[in-house]
């Protein structure tokens, strides 16, 4: 383990309140530039205000990069993306804690196996080879087979539902919201961020969801081995390959980077369309890729998996359907259902949803109304971010803090936006057929 | 070994009665010895239940240090491995624990529990050893006069971390675990080279002009 000073642990409630204070005190100081700026009489529009709120409170909090923040701008109409904010933010905070030391991983193994992990494996490296969310994963190897063993840092359950208590106030106070119309989103995140704390349940989830996905071509999943693994210990196979970042820095061929997305693309299709659960975590680092075979991509991290109601999945399957683009009546009914629209909505109010959400349906809703889509193509992406900057600028819609839509959607469209993201940033041409 | 028995018999009638005996007769009658068997070993009680501490501590000292990568670790580790064997030891005597030093402790709570007197003075040599290798190492940065102090203010962290531990109301004290880590990593942090030497060493530079 490093010696190094370690900044940046708050673990302790009041740790974690001067880290959001800190928040709020950029937020504060926030308001004092947009009234300085008043003062001296330059334009300084209320609406500069809150996207500065809303910068700081977004800020470092995703791991998305560039690209995927101006996607997720655009889908941030539907505000939805408060929650997924919220969830980011959570995440980034886990990121950011130092590794765990090399006595409280032997620790959390003598708790758990009454062994400590030298004399579980063959071999065990004691320092982490990558963070996860929410623990840390080291290298070990078991009768010759290369193991990679996720260690949670102790206690993570119990803080993010301290966090949450912490920061629900703050955020709905800076967002300008009231806590009965966010609360079924709220829950539906905290639902999912708890879910992630219990390895078991991904244990289970990974080998249900690889079974199930066999008969799909370019995949590789992990086997688990859950006599190595508890709630907090999670044994699994180490992949070959490298994250994207890496492998893109290998120069793959134009075809392997096809097939890659192809195998990405059907993997999410398969699930979304067959089996109603998604893998709701598109982020670099859960998949490797390799060249063998002309590209094979790895999955790993079922943490986060997302179980689609049947009616959510029929909407959702419906308003991405080439017909309901080109049917407003029918766009305008399934609006309605999803929560989007309400009937108490002024006619004018109204217009303006359905025009913001066709305009986006059409744009995202695009490679799902082609037979081969090409997510390399600058002038999608270009297409995108001149969107989602329109939506963002549009003062009618930014008066609305207020988020609508199922609360379901929150994890689809993260799911969206991720597999979009990855996709754009492979640069693959895939035979996206249109949606069954 | 009859200094064994008494302690075993000692031990076994504070966890089943919830205090000590009420005399040496008592306890010694029911183990059948005579009394005068008992301060052959012990003066009373009180040194009993310090004995057991300094147990405690002496067994995680060395089950820390039978671990094969104990050897690999540096000083902060092995700080931080002795804390995490001693919880556990701990926490299969924690009823003992806490009747022993909460019957210490109300009396004054700024000082130091009577009974963790031995286990405080193993405490402050092996905390004395690993600050000298980790002076060795570089880890840890020479301050002559101040570092004089250090194994007390190791102390205190130890006593937090048995405090922490005593309240602590998470499953399996899971809080107690974070907070020997955080509380380890901070002291470590402040010992090792760090800002304030490069401050001392300017000022001097400045005064020697």
């Amino acid at each position: 383990m490093s010696d190094e000073p370690q900044t940046s642990l708050p673990t302790t409630k009041v740790a974690r309140a001067a880290r959001f204070a800190k928040t709020g005190f950029n937020v504060g100081t926030n308001y004092i530039k947009h009234y300085a700026k008043k003062a001296v009489g330059s334009e300084s529009t209320t609406e500069d205000l809150h996207a500065a709120n809303a910068a700081e409170l977004y800020g470092t909090l995703s791991e998305m990069k560039g690209s995927v923040l101006k996607v997720a701008q655009m889908l941030a109409m539907e505000k939805n993306m408060l929650p997924t904010a919220y969830a980011e933010q959570f995440a980034q905070a886990q990121y950011s804690t130092p590794p765990l030391s090399g006595p409280l991983v032997v620790k959390a193994f003598r708790d758990a196996f009454g062994k400590s992990p030298f004399q579980l494996f063959d071999e065990f490296e004691p320092e982490a080879r990558q963070a996860a969310s929410i623990g840390q994963v080291h290298f070990a190897r078991k009768d010759g087979k290369a193991l990679a063993v996720k260690v949670q840092y102790p206690g993570v359950a119990d803080s993010i539902k301290s966090d949450i208590r912490l920061v629900k106030p703050i955020a709905l106070r800076v967002m300008g919201l009231n806590e009965a119309q966010v609360r079924p989103y709220l829950e539906e995140v905290e639902t999912r961020l708890l879910e992630e704390t219990d390895y078991k349940l991904e244990l289970r989830r990974g080998q249900e969801i690889a079974a199930k996905c066999q008969p799909l071509q370019h995949l590789e999943f992990p086997a688990y081995y859950p006599e190595f693994s508890t709630a907090r210990i999670l044994t699994m196979d180490w992949l070959p390959g490298q994250h994207l970042k890496e492998f893109l820095a290998t120069n793959p061929s134009q075809e392997i980077r096809n097939q890659i997305g192809q195998a990405m693309w059907d993997f999410y299709q398969f699930q979304f369309n067959e089996l109603h659960q998604l893998h709701a975590d598109p982020h670099p680092g859960n998949f490797l890729m390799r060249a063998e075979n002309g590209g094979t991509l790895g999955v790993l991290d079922f943490g986060c998996v997302k179980d689609v109601p049947q009616d959510v999945y029929e909407l959702f399957k419906d308003l991405l359907a080439p017909e309901t683009f080109a049917d407003e009546a029918r766009l305008e009914a399934l609006l309605a259902q999803a929560g989007v629209l309400r009937a108490t909505d002024a006619p004018a109010m109204r217009a303006l949803y359905l025009r913001t959400m066709q305009a986006s349906l059409e744009l995202v809703g695009c490679p799902f109304r082609q037979a081969t889509f090409d997510f390399g193509d600058p002038a999608y992406m270009a297409a995108l971010y001149a969107l989602g900057d329109d939506l963002m600028a549009d003062p009618e819609l930014r008066k609305q803090r207020e988020p609508r839509g199922s609360e379901h959607f929150i994890y689809l469209n993260r799911t969206y936006v991720g597999l979009f993201a990855l996709l754009t940033e492979l640069g693959a041409s895939i035979a996206t057929g249109i949606l069954v | 070994m009859e200094k064994d028995r008494i302690k075993q018999a000692y031990l076994d009638f504070v966890l089943n009665e919830g205090h000590p005996p009420q005399s040496v007769f008592k306890l010694t009658q029911q183990l059948g010895v005579a009394e005068s068997e008992f301060y052959q070993h012990y003066p009373n009680f009180e040194a009993i239940d310090r004995e057991i501490w300094a147990d405690f501590g002496r067994q995680a000292r060395e089950t820390a240090a039978a671990e094969p990568v104990w050897d690999g670790y540096g000083s902060r580790e092995k700080l931080l491995a002795f804390y995490y064997t001693l919880l556990e030891i701990l926490k299969n005597n924690r009823s003992y624990a806490l009747m022993s030093l909460r019957r210490s402790l109300h009396r004054i709570p700024a000082l130091s529990p009577r009974v963790l007197d031995d286990f405080r003075q193993d405490f402050e040599y092996f905390v004395s050893d690993l600050l000298r290798d980790g002076r060795v190492t570089g880890e840890i940065a020479n301050r002559p006069l101040v570092q004089d102090g250090y194994p007390r203010f190791f102390w205190q962290q130890a006593l937090f971390v048995l405090g922490y531990f005593a309240k602590d109301d998470t499953v399996n004290f899971e809080r107690t675990d974070a907070a020997v880590e955080k509380a380890v990593t901070l002291s470590f942090d402040l010992v090792g080279r760090n800002t304030i030497d490069s401050a001392v060493d300017f000022v001097r530079f400045l005064v020697r002009k």
